[in-house]
């Protein structure tokens, strides 16, 4: 799932590339000849403000700095000299041959400097006088002071200064880098943080909650297909179990993307790491987008209502939203695969929620365990209950409604009730053999 | 040459009719905020060629690059009579396309002159192309019309409505206002072919925005707990995108957006950014303060963005444009940066010569 995006491999190995090569090579050395023009008065500038920087800094560079573009042969054409390239423009269906004009804006160079090509000198370097001398004096005076001078920083227009230490910065990014991946699918998941969270739902899957599971052969190997799940224990650890089992269990190891829901996105920390780890915001163009592309969802149909349910009623399934899950089956074409997640209610037990002034923090509720407000943070540690996860055969309507049955509400009601009816019986089944809610 | 307003009644329904006497398969192109990015670019490409016998840049200055076959007209599009001149120039020089991109890249505190310039603005150009019934109108629009909302899918497409005004931000007010005149124009003008581009945020080693302001500070703010997917669109991108749709004719609105998607603190990080995290209820007050004080150019509701999703869908463009991005996001950031290669690791030979460190 995440190998389909495979970003940035080589983002400039276009076949129209090379095509416009000579034209920019020209265009180069006639930058090239117009920076070294520029570049000689300069030169001769140099001493003397050295001199005066000699003030400032305990070791000052004898020589001036070489322009790198003017000290450097022409490369052989690297990587950079194809994305230079690719900077020109596409061939249009009738190309005119002249080279781009000289006083183009951009200077495509690509021995520029280290930091490849860049915005030519700014106009205000053409004049010439005192202030242009103050400038240019300034200019060098911080060259010193920086202390590297590896980069010119009179050739930048401004828009790309860095820290002012290479290596810091360079350090600074690597360690930025450190616990995030460079490239997260479509949806945000994001492979490293993916992973490091991997232990975290191992010891929750097989320890903490010892699930086990059953009926794991029905769903498939390729191909999209929606599981339709009961919701329950407060906090989604449901969909977080559903996706770990599959992914430990199933033996194409496919991901599974649950739909969550959308007050989990207005808390902070929560919601990024629920996408971080593949949540996926549930609405519908998501999830059409998600099947479209021949992936599994995770769809809790309950929605609030769901993991908001009182102890008291754990176990019976709530309606199931407006139905919307069945017309994303029937519209995209996707069996429907019922599962009945058991011991998810247990592990926050609601006595009683409350609902005074919660909207305003962005919550539904604020729910009432034993545990939760009393202990504080403490009470949200789950009880460790025995989970018991069912996957049920799939039920494919298309065959018999085909997609146009989406925009038939009554029907769409009906497999819903349907689909609900079966994700009961399964429940009920599960329950009757359980022995105990914490040892199974 | 110089044709009066009350000359030029007669003419405007015959405005085809009036063009020089050349190959009539040439075509004629107007740009409005040629100055800009946007517009120079296009005005470069279209001068380069020679299905287009002429090029008009229209702005309050003068472009920079070397005026070939490009003729520069000066019309301050929050004129009052703005719409009358470019009739007048529209119709004298047998204008096929009109390319409006005179719209502001970032947010200023001249609130009420950029309204005159965005959203009147926008009502002078819209006039002016339905009076010599211009065939063909691109319009540059952004992709934070959207604007940013918790409730957004994660992949906005043309057809979503633009929510983008609900935020107060007179920056995307004016042009969710500019676009709504520009749909209204199109139900009016069925004969136009009307393009509108809603470009991501751009980025870019030569364009000038508030996202490359953004960027180019060594700081960013980051709201604690909250890392909403980013994309970005290459400046050089855009540009071949509105090459495109002045070149074919492809109604309706397109997000121009790059491939990929990164969270936002994974794109600091890329950059070597120092992010500043604060809790968003702190941050709106402060970035109000900044703002009103006018130290800060950006706007309090900009937050929003680094908040919630505002990401749009590109498939469109790709498939009934065939417009198909060159950089990805990883490329633009990297080309942004001028780093070499595309390992976000500056190739400093410096650096390596000490060991790397």
């Amino acid at each position: 799932m995440a190998t389909k995006t495979v970003l940035g491999d080589d983002p400039f190995g276009d076949g129209e590339a090379p095509a416009e090569k000579p034209a920019d090579k020209a265009a180069a050395k006639a930058e090239k000849a117009e920076k070294a023009e520029k570049a000689a008065p300069k030169k001769t500038a140099k001493p003397k403000k050295a001199a005066k920087a000699d003030a400032t800094t305990s070791a000052p560079e004898p020589v001036p700095e070489p322009e790198p573009e003017s000290a450097e042969p022409e490369p052989a054409p690297t990587p950079v000299a194809a994305s230079a390239s690719a900077a020109a423009p596409a061939p249009e269906p009738e190309p005119l041959p002249p080279p781009p004009p000289p006083s183009a804006r951009r200077a495509v160079t690509s021995d520029d400097h280290e930091y490849g090509p860049s915005i030519d000198r700014p106009e205000a370097a053409r004049h010439s006088g005192l202030l242009d001398d103050v400038r240019d004096l300034e200019r060098t005076v911080k060259d010193r002071l920086r202390g590297d001078g590896s980069e010119p920083r009179g050739e930048h227009g401004g828009e790309r200064q860095h820290l002012p230490l290479e290596f810091v910065w360079k350090r600074w990014r690597q360690i930025a880098m450190r616990d995030r991946s460079d490239v997260v699918d479509e949806f945000g998941r994001d492979p490293t943080v993916a992973a490091r969270f991997e232990p975290l739902l191992d010891f929750l899957y097989s320890r903490y909650f010892r699930v086990s599971t059953r009926g794991m052969g029905h769903i498939p190997d390729t191909g999209r297909a929606l599981i339709v799940s009961n919701h329950s224990g407060t906090l989604p650890y449901d969909g977080a179990m559903i996706m770990h089992a599959v992914r430990r269990e199933h033996s194409a190891r496919r991901d599974v993307r649950p739909l969550v829901e959308d007050f989990v996105f207005h808390f902070p920390y929560l919601g990024t790491l629920m996408n971080r780890i593949g949540g996926v915001r549930a609405c519908p163009e998501n999830a059409e987008r998600l099947l479209q592309s021949d992936q599994l969802v995770a769809v809790f149909p309950e929605g609030i209502k769901g993991i908001g349910k009182l102890f008291g009623e754990r176990y019976r399934l709530q309606r199931f939203g407006r139905g919307g899950f069945v017309k994303l089956a029937l519209s995209c074409d996707a069996p429907i695969i019922p599962t009945a997640v058991v011991g998810a209610e247990e592990i926050h037990p609601m006595l009683s929620k409350i609902t005074w002034l919660t909207k305003s923090i962005g919550v539904p509720y604020i729910p009432v365990t034993p545990t939760f407000p009393a202990l504080g943070p403490l009470g949200l540690i789950p009880l460790p209950t025995k989970w018991f996860i069912a996957f049920g055969e799939p039920l494919y309507f298309n065959t018999e409604y085909g997609p146009e049955g989406a925009s038939d509400r009554i029907l769409v009601n009906k497999l819903a009730e349907q689909v609900r009816t079966r994700i009961q019986e399964m429940l009920d089944e599960l329950l009757k053999e359980r022995k105990s809610v914490l040892f199974g | 040459m110089a044709t009066s307003p009350k000359q030029r009644t007669p003419k405007k329904t015959k405005a085809l009719a009036t063009r020089p006497p050349v190959d009539p398969e040439q075509r004629v192109v107007a740009v409005t905020g040629a100055y800009s990015y946007i517009g120079a670019e296009l005005c470069k490409r279209l001068e380069r060629d020679r299905r287009y016998y002429k090029v008009l840049a229209i702005d309050v200055r003068k472009p920079t690059f070397p005026l070939g076959k490009t003729q520069y007209h000066r019309v301050d599009l929050t004129n009052p009579t703005a719409d009358d001149e470019l009739a007048t120039i529209f119709a004298r020089e047998g204008v096929d396309t009109v390319v409006h991109a005179a719209y502001l890249s970032a947010p200023t505190h001249a609130s009420a002159w950029a309204h005159e310039l965005e959203s009147i603005g926008t009502m002078h150009v819209l006039n002016a192309t339905a009076e010599c019934r211009v065939p063909k109108l691109v319009v540059w629009s952004q992709t934070v019309v959207y604007g940013a909302h918790p409730a957004n899918p994660n992949f906005l497409t043309e057809e979503h409505e633009l929510r983008g005004d609900k935020a107060r931000a007179r920056f995307v007010r004016d042009k969710v206002e500019a676009e709504r005149q520009v749909r209204r124009f199109r139900k009016e003008n069925a004969e136009t072919c009307v393009t509108v581009l809603r470009t991501a945020p751009t980025l870019g080693p030569t364009i000038r925005n508030f996202t490359t302001r953004f960027f180019a500070r060594p700081v960013a703010p980051i709201l604690m707990g909250f890392d909403p997917l980013m994309q970005l669109v290459h400046e050089r991108d855009v540009t071949d995108a509105f090459v495109l749709a002045v070149d074919g004719t492809f109604p309706g609105e397109f997000n121009i957006v790059g491939d990929g998607v990164l969270p936002y603190t994974t794109i600091l990080a890329m950059m070597g950014k120092v992010p500043i995290p604060m809790p968003h209820f702190i941050a709106y007050p402060i970035s109000q303060a900044l703002w009103a004080t006018q130290i800060f150019d950006s706007p309090p509701n900009f937050l929003d963005f680094l908040r919630f999703l505002c990401v749009a869908d590109g498939a469109k463009a790709k498939r009934v444009m065939g417009w198909k991005p060159r950089y990805d996001i990883k490329a633009t950031i990297a080309d942004f940066l001028g780093v070499r290669d595309s390992q976000h690791e500056p190739a400093a030979p410096r650096a390596a010569a000490t060991g790397g460190v």
